[in-house]
């Protein structure tokens, strides 16, 4: 399936998680901290917070716990969480 | 709002989740388990992608779980506890929507979470905890490389190493900063009796060994990742070979070219929600930090609610599983209001019971904390992911006279982001203890207060997500 992210259509298996899919593509890091830096996935479990994204319109959804489906629209910031 | 009673809640869907909902179920208690994540087993027994096969480990997994359904205990996934009101009201958020849970009695069985320790670079992206390597690879068949570097301690590092492996990535190195063999060495005769009593533990430890062993990734112990580099992301790594007190010895310092470095060193329980329903806890190094304190029967200080797995100690699964069916019983009978005694544990019980402590003891004399590391902790390394404080904003704070980990949170903000000190407060709690000066060895946890987790304040307000 695809999912949109940025606009742009993104490859992901039916099972995946939005973190995975973007790893899948060899995307490491889709936010930036309060310094600017860049961050991606660091615990993998939805303890650590650092992977949020905006899910669908809704922001702070952790990208490591949400599984994807067909059409879902991702957006990725900077500078905010 | 939807809002429903039950007799028993169980928080948490791993071993001891299941194994609570099960006995409770079984027991007549109307029971409900409410779990994080989209599918049960917790970290152990995370579930393949598409939900079938895997290992005998996840079918295992999935065994427990269609047991705690068939026996009549409801599932409700993708869903977190955000408070707790009103006694054993417990205010829950799924998909952005609200509701609560009347219970009668709660087991939580919410788990841990890894211990992570500052380093140069940690933040960047492309350094993952092991255990979260170990999710991708489970749940979504996602192995990061190409080339992985691991290191910290635990035996949670040779078994994400040869899983990584087997997969099809280079494990560049396996780093566990503890001397094994010499601390294991220290008592050997106790430490073979113990080991006897885990053949579980002991094939793993086996079959983990063969596929590092067969793709020449070796396990060194004594050494550690020091510092991280890249760009944007992870390119390189520092390792460097430790001392007696684990602190990195200058001059042995080499770098290895890498995609990216997984990090782990212990378990930590999850406290949060116990702190919520007023349990009282107690500081315990030898089960991960803060724990509930417990009667034999799982029980806490609180009447009708009651703890299960990682979560009261790090134990590991099979222990998880055993409280996990202690607390489901004791729960369902506090729920119909009955008592459980403590005679009514099995002889095979107290035996396994037993059997885990003893393991516990081993795992603190082999994986101790390699309290050396803090002094990698440089000024500008960042020690508060969420809120980027760093190790100076720290040290200023107890310059300032801050003698609490509470007062460092107060005039630093270290703990008060999203993740609400679950990475940060270990360490925290580890700098304000060594920080010279009277009254800082102060161990208690970062005080919980709701929201648990970010939750939208469109859900609080009663408008659609």
């Amino acid at each position: 399936m695809e999912l949109i992210v940025d606009g742009q259509p993104v490859p992901a298996r039916p099972s995946d998680t939005v973190g995975a899919a973007l790893l899948r593509t060899g995307r490491l890091h889709w936010r930036r901290d309060l310094a600017g830096s860049p961050r991606g996935m660091f615990c993998g479990i939805g303890t650590c917070f650092d992977c949020t994204l905006t899910v669908d319109g809704n922001p702070g959804v952790r990208a490591c716990l949400t599984r994807v489906h067909p059409g879902m629209s991702v957006e990725t910031s900077d500078g905010s969480r | 709002m939807t809002g429903n009673s039950y007799d028993v809640a169980v928080i948490g869907a791993g071993p001891a989740g299941l194994s609570a909902a099960r006995t409770a179920a079984a027991a007549g208690a109307r029971t409900i388990c409410v779990d994080r994540y989209a599918a049960p087993g917790g970290q152990y027994y995370r579930q393949p992608a598409d939900g079938t096969g895997g290992t005998a480990t996840q079918r295992h997994g999935r065994a427990l779980a269609d047991a705690a359904w068939a026996a009549g205990a409801e599932y409700l996934p993708s869903t977190n506890v955000w408070s707790v009101s009103g006694g054993l009201r417990l205010e829950i958020i799924g998909d952005g929507r609200r509701g609560v849970i009347d219970c009668r009695a709660i087991v939580v069985a919410s788990g841990a979470h890894e211990r992570v320790a500052p380093f140069p670079g940690w933040t960047l992206p492309g350094v993952f905890t092991a255990g979260g390597l170990q999710a991708l690879l489970k749940s979504c068949d996602l192995a990061v490389g190409p080339r992985v570097v691991l290191a910290g301690t635990g035996p949670l590092l040779p078994v994400v190493a040869a899983s990584l492996a087997r997969h099809g990535v280079r494990v560049s190195a396996v780093l566990e900063a503890n001397r094994l063999l010499r601390r294991a060495l220290r008592r050997p005769l106790p430490t073979l009796i113990t080991l006897s009593g885990q053949p579980g533990r002991l094939a793993e430890a086996a079959r983990a060994s063969v596929s590092l062993g067969v793709r020449r990734s070796r396990l060194r112990t004594g050494w550690a990742v020091v510092a991280a580099h890249g760009q944007a992301q992870v390119q390189a790594a520092t390792i460097a070979r430790l001392d007696a007190r684990s602190r990195p010895i200058p001059g042995t310092e080499r770098m290895i070219e890498c995609d990216a470095i997984g990090i782990h060193f212990g378990l930590v329980p999850a406290t949060d929600l116990y702190q919520l329903l007023g349990a009282a806890l107690e500081y315990r190094p030898d089960l991960g930090g803060q724990v509930p304190v417990l009667s034999a029967t799982m029980q806490t200080s609180v009447p009708g609610v009651f703890g299960a797995g990682d979560g009261t100690g790090v134990g590991g699964a099979q222990l998880a599983t055993l409280q996990g069916e202690i607390a489901g019983q004791a729960a369902a009978a506090c729920a119909g209001g009955t008592g459980f005694p403590v005679g009514a544990l099995t002889g095979r019980k107290r035996r396994a019971l037993a059997n885990a402590a003893r393991f516990r003891g081993l795992y603190g004399e082999l994986y101790g904390l390699p309290a050396g590391l803090d002094e990698l902790i440089d000024a500008s390394t960042l020690i508060c992911r969420c809120e980027n404080v760093s190790r100076a904003d720290i040290d200023q704070a107890l310059a300032r006279g801050a003698r609490t980990a509470a007062s460092v949170k107060s005039l630093s903000r270290c703990g008060m982001g999203s993740c609400q000190g679950a990475m940060c407060g270990p360490v925290l709690a580890s700098l304000v203890a060594a920080h010279p000066g009277e009254g800082r060895d102060q161990r208690g946890p970062l005080t919980a207060r709701p929201p648990l987790q970010p939750i939208p304040i469109a859900s609080l307000l009663g408008e659609a997500p």
